[in-house]
Parts: C-alpha cells; structure tokens; sequence
C-alpha cells in the first residue's frame, strides 16, 4: 500500500506557463490615486506574491507546510460513489476527491497553511483576513494556530449574526473575530457614522482587513480568485492524479464547481496540465449567471476596488447576487487562468439552478451518506447528467469531481430549500 | 559583446528643455537605444512613476511631432517610440507614417501582445510596411512557444519584462525567469519593466540578458534631484553593463 506521505505531492503545479495564450497581467485602474499592485507588496508575505507572478511550472512545497498538510488529513479521500452509480444505473465510473474530509470541512485550508506559513517565515505572527458565511476564515483561523501565530478575522456582520457556529469555530482556533463593520479601522468607522447598523458587505470587510494589515505591519491573506490561491489549491489534483493511477484509472471527465475559481482550478489544471482528461467541466450557479452572461474584462477582484484589476469572466463587481443557498457561489468572477481556458473552450460551462442542485445533493447524499456543501453539489448535478449521458450512450467513463466541501455547517440553508422545494 | 543600455524617458518630461537635457545626457552617457514614451491615454500596464510623468506632460498633437523629430535630430542613437496600440487603432497607418516621417526607428506596442495577441502579425507587418522597426514586448506569463516564435520576429531585440508593471519591485525570481527564457530567445534579450535595483540588473545580465531598459529609475531621480542627476544615473547604468 502507497503510503500516505507519498500520495502527497512535493510540488505545487502552476498552470501559467500551459496555457494556450499569455496570461493578461494584473494592473492598475484608470487614474488610480495609488498603485494597487504596489499595494498587494505591502500587506501580502513576499513568498506568496512570488509565487503569485511566477511562471515556474513546480513550486517546491516547504517541508513545514507539508507537515502541516499531513496533520489536517491530506491526503483527502479519493472515494469512488459506487451506490450512486447502480442508483443512476450508468456504465461511467464515478469517483470523487472529497476537500469535505479536512478539519475545517474545505478545501479552503490548503491554501491558508501556506500563507500563513509564508508570513511566519517572514518574520510575522500575525495575520488578517475577510470572511463571509466563514469557510475561508475558519482556514485562516487554523492555520495561523498551527504555525502558532494570531489571527484576526473580519466577518460580515449579518454572517456573524446569523450563522455563528462558523464564527464559534474561528474563536475556538482563538482567532479574534470582528463584525464588520467595526470601530477598529477608519473605514469601518466611517461607515458606521452613516449607519450604525450597517449589516456589512464582503468589500467593507476586506477593506477593513486590508487597513488593519497596514497600519499594524502584519500580512494579509488572500482566499480566491488571485492566481496563488489555485497553485497552492493545486494538491488536490495532484493527489488525486496519484491516486487515480493507483487504482490505474484514466479519467475521461474532471468536473468542479466555481466560487472564484480555486477548487476547480486546484482540482482541475494538474490534470490538464499532465494532459489527463478529455472535458473539462466547470459549474456554476443559474442565479449568478457570470459564465452566460458576464463579460471577459479587466475588473477589480473586490467589490471595495482594493485590489489590482485582472483580467476576468465577470459581472461587474458592483453586481449585488441574489442572496442564494450557495454563498460560495455569489461571487461576481472567475480567476483569470480559469476564465481565459473557458475563453479558449479549453473547459466547458454549466450553471444550474436550486431546485436542480437541492435534487442531486439529496440523491448523492442518500446514496453516499455524505452532506455536501450546497456549492459542491453543482458539482455533483454536472456529474449525474454526464454519468447518465454515458448510460444513454453506453459508454464507460470515468468521470472524477472535487467534493469542495461538507454541509454540515449549511443545514439551515438545506431546510430552506426543502420549505422551498415543498412550496 | 556590449551589453545594450536602453534608456526611456516620457516625451516632454518633466518639460521639453528638461526632456531634451536628459536625451542628450543619455545619449552622450552610452545609452545604445532611446525609448521614448508617448503619452496615453490609459497607462495600463505601466507603473505609478510613470503614470505620474505622463500627468506632468501636456503636448499638443503638433508639439508631440515636433519633439519627437527634435529627439531625432540629436543623434543617431536608434529611438523607438513606446505608446499602447489601443490608442491609434482607427488611425495607425496615419501615424506610423508620421512616425517614419520624423525619423523615428521603431515603435514598441505593450499592449499588442496582451490585447492583440490573435491579430499580432498583422500589426508587426503593419510596422515594417511603413519601414519601421517592430519591437516585441512579452512577459513571463506569454507561453513558452509564444516567446520562441515572437523572438524570431521582433526586430532589434526582444523586450522581455519581468515584472506586471514598471516601477513597483514585486518579489520575482529575476535569474531564474532570465535563465529560461534565454534558451527560448532567438534574437537578442533586453529585460526590463521594474529593474532598477543594480542587483537585479546583474542577475539578468548573468542570467543571459543581452541589456537592460531603464525607465522608472531616471523619472525618479529627475522628480527628486532634478534632470542632470538623472544624467549621472546613466553614466552608472553604462557602468554597471560594462563590468560584463
């Protein structure tokens, strides 16, 4: 038996230098009154913003940082869901990477440890970031008490009233977490004077994340969309294309969901990348239709204008999503890698709605046994269709998805759409 | 061989005697090739220093022409003009042959790569049809068989920028990013975009670099200690090329 030490990977995998164009750069905007690119040197661990504009296609993983992913449980499961392929009775193997399986229930760690690790390296024993319902938080949260450092968390303020169980876990990592917006930074005080129950936004966190990591000196963490995030992402594939040949699988299809892009991206370009994989399928959600109806342009990653402008599948920062089941789901863009593959038919789309997604995450759940986050059950609708479309061709494909994430901290969310769905 | 010293500074910057000072300053100081920058209207992929220079100049259309065949007049010293494609598109054989027309030697587009990469060809030949050079600009995240071809096709050089914008000195690995694209480059390889740090000059120029562009730098020094100290800058430039 393959040892776990061995399934994961040394390398991170970098998908610049295989794409089939050149990656449009980050840049300014317009009559910027300061430089954003200069501003991400300030608040970001050097190492991450190397890695950030790198172009070398292996990036050694730190010694440390493997430890540290040995310690959260990776290698994560590749598990095959033999029931909900008899229940679909379709000839297609179905197998999937399950990110659910880490301590804080996502993938969103894989990318916190490094940052947070990067910093420490730095000199730092501090580190700040933004979160909405808490995923990207709780890894933050984590990972800053794994490498012993402090960290301070900015949640929205309607999340951190209304789904404190996230918040609970970050205070018990012993993360200071804040409802944003606070009297902690002049932003936040700012925006308070205008209204004191401002109930917050995830561009009035950041922003007030990006100011903390300023004026104290101490790093800010980074959770999606830059390309960074889906390089460290990039284990999942990485181990998943291991495990796979363990099993001496060759996979036809690899399929996603896309928040900003890093699971998809993490789980996706190592198998591009090794030239594994016939079609590419990246899912989003019917009710924020960014790959059907956005646009491919230069536009700020945050909705506050912070950050440098990429190049992006997007609708517009100053979209407002409909408040929907799958919060990870209600960003405004996709990575710029990401979107220019899209942009090259390199990975197809899809984007299906909740009463859709809710019937395929209660089929899988019921024929696995796992809760999947309501995100990764996009995922998990893409890959009922596709199994089933081999069943009506009658074809033997191995299809392979990343479970992003478990549901367990999204019942509420699940019995809304079961009220819902009986409406 | 000679390390080539390419020198920039904005058209009109920080006004034309102080413009027209420096140009002769780096021309006497060695600079092998003049990149003069013409003002645009969205700097997009150039750093803060720069953008602020461009602020400082205001040319009419005429005083542009004027002082770019003034620029050419003082030497024999090629000099590309830098300005974004985006600009001239409803008007680029107009201006091309204005370019001609005042002597110019080439004309490097940052953004034909990026923005133009499927019709890229047509403009380089657009270039050399009007009897001017096309200099190439590429950056690290161009895909490995892009920067080979490209190279073949760029004229005097190829321009290879290592950072996303000029002036702003993100941590990059500067040899290992020379080292590789040394071994795609068939032509000679002049890096630049945020070199300023003499460090980083001797690293790319160990690594393979043939030269070095220097832009943000002379701005710099020109807005702190005024336009014969950017001067000076050259003349240590040329230095540090020649220990090669």
């Amino acid at each position: 038996m393959v040892e776990r030490e061995e399934i994961l990977p040394k390398y991170w995998y970098n998908v610049i230098p295989d794409l089939p164009k050149p990656l449009p750069p980050p840049r300014d905007p317009p009559e910027a009154e300061f430089s954003r690119i200069d501003l991400l040197r300030k608040i970001m661990p050097k190492e991450v913003l190397r890695q950030q504009f790198t172009v070398e296609r292996f990036i050694k993983i730190p010694e440390d940082v493997r430890n540290a992913y040995l310690n959260i449980g990776r290698p994560t499961p590749l598990l095959r869901a033999k029931r909900l392929e008899e229940m679909l009775g379709t000839p297609a193997k179905i197998y999937f990477k399950f990110e659910g399986a880490t301590p804080t229930g996502s993938h969103k760690i894989n990318t916190a440890l490094p940052q947070a690790y990067f910093a420490k390296e730095e000199g730092v024993n501090h580190v700040v970031t933004e979160t909405g319902a808490g995923q990207w938080g709780t890894a933050v949260a984590l990972s800053a008490r794994m490498f012993d450092m402090n960290a301070t968390v900015f949640m929205v303020r309607v999340s951190y009233e209304q789904k404190p169980q996230r918040r609970t876990i970050m205070q018990l990592y012993g993360a200071d977490v804040y409802a944003s917006p606070t009297n902690l930074t002049e932003f936040g005080r700012k925006i308070l004077a205008e209204n004191k129950d401002h109930p917050g936004s995830l561009g009035i966190a950041m922003s007030e994340a990006i100011e903390f990591a300023l004026k104290n000196e101490i790093k800010y963490l980074v959770g999606s969309v830059l390309d960074v995030a889906i390089l460290h992402q990039s284990v999942i594939g990485l181990e998943a294309i291991r495990q796979l040949d363990e099993l001496g699988e060759d996979p036809d299809v690899l399929i996603g969901c896309v928040g900003g892009g890093s699971n998809f991206g993490g789980f996706a370009f190592p198998f591009y990348g090794a030239k594994k994989g016939k079609k590419f399928i990246a899912v989003g959600s019917y009710e924020i239709p960014k790959f059907s109806k956005g646009d491919y342009v230069y536009d700020f990653p945050d909705t506050a204008g912070l950050l440098p402008q990429v190049k992006m599948i997007t609708l517009g920062k100053d979209y407002v999503p409909p408040p929907i089941y799958a919060g990870g789901l209600r960003y405004h863009g996709a990575a710029p890698s990401l979107s220019l593959l899209i942009k090259e038919k390199v990975v197809e789309w899809r984007e299906y709605s909740e009463p859709e997604i809710f019937e395929a995450a209660k089929l899988f759940m019921r024929a696995q046994g796992i809760v999947p986050a309501p995100e990764s059950a996009h995922a998990i609708k893409a890959v009922i269709d596709e199994a089933l479309e081999a069943k009506r061709a009658n074809e033997k494909r191995v299809i392979v998805f990343n479970l992003s994430g478990h549901g367990l901290l999204d019942l509420p969310n699940y019995e809304s759409m079961m009220k819902r769905s009986l409406k | 061989m000679r390390k080539m010293l390419v020198s920039y500074m904005t058209l009109g910057y920080p006004n034309v005697e102080g413009y027209l000072e420096f140009i002769d300053g780096a021309i006497s100081q060695g600079s092998d090739v003049l990149e003069v920058g013409i003002k645009p209207k969205f700097a997009k992929y150039d750093g803060p220093v720069i953008r602020k220079s461009y602020k400082a100049v205001n040319l009419s259309e005429g005083e542009t022409w004027e002082l770019l065949k003034e620029t050419r007049k003082r030497s024999n010293v090629p000099a590309i003009v830098l300005t974004y494609l985006e600009d001239w598109l409803g008007k680029l054989d107009e201006f091309l042959s204005k370019l001609r027309e005042v002597g110019v030697n080439g004309v490097l587009f940052p953004d034909l790569i990026i923005d133009f990469t499927d019709e890229y060809e047509k403009y380089v030949k657009a270039i050399r049809d009007h009897g001017l050079k096309a200099v190439i600009f590429t950056s690290p995240s161009v895909p490995d068989t892009m920067i080979h071809d490209l190279s073949k096709n760029s004229d005097l050089f190829l321009y290879y920028g290592v950072r996303p914008t000029t002036g702003v000195p993100i941590p990059v690995s500067v040899d290992s990013l020379i080292t590789r694209v040394r071994t795609l480059v068939e032509n000679k390889l002049v890096v630049g975009f945020g070199l300023s740090d003499v460090e980083d000059m001797r690293k790319a120029l160990r690594a393979g670099a043939d030269g070095i562009a220097i832009g943000t730098a002379y701005i710099e020094e020109v807005e702190k200690r005024g336009v014969k100290s950017a001067i000076s800058l050259v003349k240590y430039f040329r230095g540090v090329l020649d220990e090669f």
